[in-house]
């Protein structure tokens, strides 16, 4: 009974959260769009001028159109608000290069960024926390030594560099990867050969992009179990007559992971723009190759629109990381 | 006495020490760079494509163009070392005028700076620095004002803390009751004492805003005119499969760097905050 009043309150308590943070990000996206829209308006020349030298665009009416179309003629307060209202609509422009609504462009790459995103935060949680555990238990042991040796290389080692050198190592010499894109070109037919191929490819960029924040994460996880395993409540469980493993995972761990929860929070953002450098290195067929495409092209709309999508996305991330804090801690009130 | 009991416990640090003995290494190559190499690093001199160690001339080999690796890492280190400096300068200042604006005056001005010290930690920031350089143009100063832009938060952050914790002090009530105006009493009495944690942030900036730079140059969208190392890495990129030496060792360089900052700010951190030790 007071277990199904408690799940209760707490799925209620979610659900205010859910509301409390959707409210939030309403100031937030607002702010990403004019930013965006400063930028737009910061770059030297007109920003129509550039699109359509740098798209080609030479027919007067197509420029007429395009001048329509982005209101250039109105002031600058009703530009803001056209834009503002055209975003609303999923309305980020056209791109000539793929020939498609920019929306379309996006979201096509969207899910091989997301995947790689998960991927990454799942092995840098599960290399990360290990290796906390590990150099936490055994503090100032030969373990310990070697988990902040490893942690301060991949602390400081640049993710795309790191990338090469393991293309270099497992795809050029060993040849027991592939170097990079997504699947193999007119290979795999289908099923579960087609997963294996997909995972074959993942690895790399994965662990390219993870071990940077498994870095972190061991390094946090470490000095918050060590705080944590000196609080009251772990010696009362201990003298319950809880076995020392017992105790470290189920109770000193849980508590401990709370900070680390935080930082993932904090770094999704780092992690989605993190993806962006990694893709360009695996051609790894996401937004950050698109990205990297439309700066080369200077292909703005595109350009702006991930901008704001991304940070949608990483918005979102934040709320299911907060969902999982209050699961982690029910104690917490989170503002 | 405090002073001395600091650097003390810096020194004691190995790490820390042998971090900032590097860096005083590699500051000293940026500086002397032309005194080592005083002909242009991005002028052909050798063979191309030589192995570290296979002409006695070039210990680090040369590049695709038979250019001399070692000389190019040498003058590289000015351009990424000045970069990251200037970036974390103006990452300091920004954070550090919000921080205090938000720690001292509270009420709406903290609520609405905080917001927008959440705004860009959300945006992601290397989409954000490239999109300010792809709109605004490649050069170095633009480079350098958006890894700022993108990296000041955790500063801000700190100050405010700081200042929250300082504002109602005796010291600043006096200074206050004398009369003394808010800018006067935020500048000369409350930032004195607000700093050294920011400073140990800002040492910890400077390596992300290396590893920042890195990355845009890399992916090509660095200032034309500086070969920095990220670029460096770049260009080696298509001869992995020949000579991947020549992407390699500009990544060393980059990554022992950024190492010596971190454990300098680790150090410093330790040093200031020796309660904090052996966690």
């Amino acid at each position: 009974m007071a277990g199904v009043i408690a799940s209760s309150s707490r799925r209620v308590a979610a659900l205010r959260l859910l509301r409390r943070r959707l409210f939030q990000a309403v100031p937030l996206m607002l702010g990403v769009v004019v930013i965006n829209f400063i930028l737009i308006h910061l770059a030297p020349g007109s920003f129509l001028e550039l699109m359509t030298a740098e798209n080609q665009v030479s027919d007067p009416a197509t420029v007429e159109l395009l001048r329509k179309a982005y209101g250039l003629a109105d002031p600058i307060w009703l530009q803001l608000l056209k834009y503002i209202w055209a975003l609303l609509h999923f309305d980020f422009g056209f791109s000539y290069r793929q020939n498609m609504p920019v929306i379309e462009a996006i979201t096509i790459n969207l899910p091989a960024t997301l995947l790689l995103m998960i991927s990454s935060i799942a092995l840098a949680l599960a290399v990360g926390v290990a290796a906390g555990v590990v150099a936490s238990v055994k503090v100032r042991t030969f373990w310990d030594t070697l988990v902040s040796v490893a942690a301060m290389f991949f602390f400081a080692a640049p993710s795309f560099w790191l990338g090469i050198m393991m293309i270099v190592l497992f795809a050029v010499k060993l040849g027991w990867l592939p170097v990079g894109g997504m699947m193999t070109i007119g290979g795999a037919g289908g099923g579960v050969a087609s997963v294996l191929d997909i995972l074959a490819h993942l690895l790399l960029p994965t662990l390219a992009l993870g071990l940077f924040y498994a870095a972190i994460y061991a390094r946090v996880l470490r000095s918050s179990m060590l705080e944590v395993s000196q609080l009251d409540f772990v010696r009362t469980a201990r003298a319950k007559g809880l076995s020392r493993n017992k105790v470290t995972l189920s109770h000193v761990l849980r508590n401990a992971l709370l900070p680390v929860v935080t930082i993932l929070g904090v770094q999704m953002g780092t992690v989605l723009a993190g993806s962006v450098v990694i893709e360009s290195v695996f051609s790894w067929p996401g937004v950050g190759s698109l990205l990297f495409d439309s700066v080369s092209s200077r292909n703005y709309p595109v350009v702006l629109g991930i901008m704001v999508l991304g940070t949608l996305v990483v918005i979102c991330a934040n709320i299911a990381v907060d969902l999982v804090y209050m699961w982690l801690d029910p104690r917490i009130e989170i503002r | 006495m405090e002073r001395f009991a600091i650097v003390g416990r810096f020194a004691r640090n190995r790490g820390a020490l042998v971090g900032a003995l590097l860096i005083l290494v590699v500051a000293l190559a940026a500086l002397l760079a032309p005194l080592f190499f005083p002909i242009d690093p991005l002028r052909i001199v050798g063979a191309p494509e030589l192995w570290p160690g296979e002409d006695p001339a070039f210990p680090l080999g040369t590049d695709s163009l038979g250019r001399d690796m070692l000389a190019m890492i040498v003058h590289g280190a000015r351009a990424t070392l000045l970069i990251g400096l200037f970036a974390s300068a103006v990452a300091t200042v920004i954070g550090v005028s919000v921080g205090a604006t938000a720690g001292y005056f509270g009420g709406w001005i903290d609520e609405g700076l905080m917001r927008a010290a959440e705004l860009f930690q959300t945006i992601p920031n290397l989409i954000f620095v490239l999109t300010i350089v792809v709109i605004l143009g490649s050069t170095l100063s633009n480079i350098v004002i958006a890894i700022g832009i993108v990296s000041w938060t955790s500063i801000a952050r700190m100050t405010r803390a700081e200042f929250l914790a300082l504002r109602d002090r005796e010291f600043v009530q006096a200074c206050r009751s004398m009369g003394m105006g808010d800018l006067k009493i935020i500048v000369a009495e409350i930032l004195p004492n607000a700093l050294p944690p920011v400073i140990v942030l800002s040492s910890l900036v400077v390596a992300g805003a290396i590893l920042f730079e890195s990355a845009v140059s890399f992916l090509g969208l660095g200032d034309p005119n500086v070969a920095s190392w990220g670029r460096l890495v770049g260009d080696g990129r298509q001869l992995i499969r020949s000579s991947w030496y020549i992407s390699a060792i500009p990544g060393v360089a980059i990554m022992i760097t950024v190492l010596c900052l971190n454990l300098i700010g680790d150090g410093l951190n330790d040093a200031l905050n020796p309660k904090l030790r052996d966690r």
